[in-house]
């Protein structure tokens, strides 16, 4: 636990310490901020989120294990679903155009692995992205860090949705064999 | 659902999905039925865990947005301590109940009035309702939560009683479905002020991870 400071934080968190409460929010909440708010566009609902977020983090700290993976990668992983989560309700209620976000993915393709420091598991991750096709990587990232979805995806690559849910498919087996090596 | 792809063999679908739901891509209804199968199905959950450590390394394109304090509202919210109410306007679950309130009101009447034979448990509140005989006594034993069936007819065959742990405004949370006369929940967060409800769900328990039946009775946790 020494080197995942986050990951301590929790296990105090589910004996109830509200104190690591007050340091979980304080080490985290920036990051996870930034999370919500490259998702959902919208810096309201973006601080809304990330009371609902936190809020789920006391509630949920007893589920979080330690030998799954690190702490900070639980807390993203709680900010990213419930984004998500907010958008595809949103999709649900009105079907308006995504132009926004569409424009936003425009250049996230490979600059976030390229940025990476290359070490350890970044460097994997950075060789195995590298081994797929620049757009479906582009499109994997796209849907990953800015949460769009099939149609989404499909209309910024000017495919039929069959075909961007095969690319994607296809891409994460590879990545999978990749990564896992 | 999405159609299944002609490429790809049946074993893999499962671990498709999971990374589908860590992904993000799925439409809604997809999400929540992953979510519930999370919660049921642990090889299901740790691939999704196996999922979100692989595209871990992706969250470095996430900047870090310097966050307002908001650990007042949340700890208020959390631990009922408001120094002042930052809001007005009624929690959305109140709607979802149809009058619940009055409801809890009752649940809370309902303890007091209850005849102080000594109970196995610390009592933490009575789930019940105005126009039902159902009624559940919930305590604490330890850490666990004790759910006690007093009155009232159970669900039906095709039915489960599902019961709900809602915060303020955030979504109710589901802390498990109740089995026979007594059930024991592993819980953690409880505090005072937290409503506790149970609703109607198909056998299994809500496929979306939200109540999706009628609620049949609620309670508010008065103290610990």
């Amino acid at each position: 636990m020494g080197d995942d400071p986050i990951a301590a934080l929790l296990l105090r968190i589910a004996a109830q310490d509200r104190a690591a409460f007050r340091e979980i929010y304080s080490a985290a909440s920036s990051k996870l901020l930034g999370v919500l708010l490259r998702i959902l566009g919208n810096r309201a609902e973006a601080e809304d989120a990330l009371q609902e977020v936190f809020t789920r983090v006391w509630l949920r700290a007893a589920r979080f294990d330690a030998e799954k993976g690190r702490g900070m990668t639980w807390l993203i992983a709680i900010a990213r679903n419930h984004a998500i989560d907010r958008l595809r309700s949103r999709n649900v209620q009105s079907n308006n155009d995504d132009g926004e976000t569409l424009a936003q993915v425009a250049d996230s393709g490979r600059g976030v692995l390229a940025g990476l420091v290359a070490k350890g598991e970044a460097r994997r991750a950075v060789k195995c992205f590298g081994e797929l096709e620049a757009n479906k990587s582009a499109a994997v990232q796209g849907a990953y860090l800015d949460g769009l979805s099939y149609e989404d995806l499909a209309a910024r690559f000017g495919v039929p949705i069959n075909t961007m849910r095969t690319w994607l498919r296809r891409s994460l087996l590879k990545l999978r064999e990749c990564l896992d090596q | 659902m999405t159609p299944p792809d002609r490429d790809i063999p049946d074993h893999e679908a499962a671990d498709i999905l999971a990374a589908e739901f860590v992904l993000g891509t799925l439409p809604l209804e997809a999400r929540e039925a992953a979510a519930t199968r999370i919660r049921r199905d642990a090889h299901f959950a740790l691939a999704v865990a196996r999922w979100e450590h692989r595209l871990a390394p992706l969250n470095a394109g996430y900047e870090d947005v310097p966050a307002p304090d908001l650990l007042p509202k949340i700890e208020a919210r959390l631990f009922g301590a408001a120094p002042k109410r930052q809001s007005r306007k009624p929690a959305f679950w109140k709607g979802w109940f149809g009058g619940a309130a009055v409801a809890a009101a009752l649940g809370l009447a309902v303890l007091a009035y209850l005849p102080t034979t000594p109970q196995p448990f610390r009592p933490l509140t009575t789930l019940a309702a105005e126009n039902s005989d159902l009624r559940y006594e919930v305590g604490l034993r330890g850490d666990d939560l004790r759910i006690a069936h007093i009155a009232g007819a159970g669900a039906d065959a095709a039915h489960v009683h599902e019961l709900w742990l809602i915060v303020g405004n955030a979504a109710p949370i589901s802390l498990g479905l109740i089995t026979g006369q007594e059930t024991t929940l592993a819980t953690t967060g409880l505090a005072p002020g937290m409503v506790l409800a149970i609703s109607l769900e198909p056998t299994g328990g809500s496929p979306t991870g939200a109540p999706t039946g009628p609620v049949l009775v609620t309670g508010v946790i008065e103290k610990l």
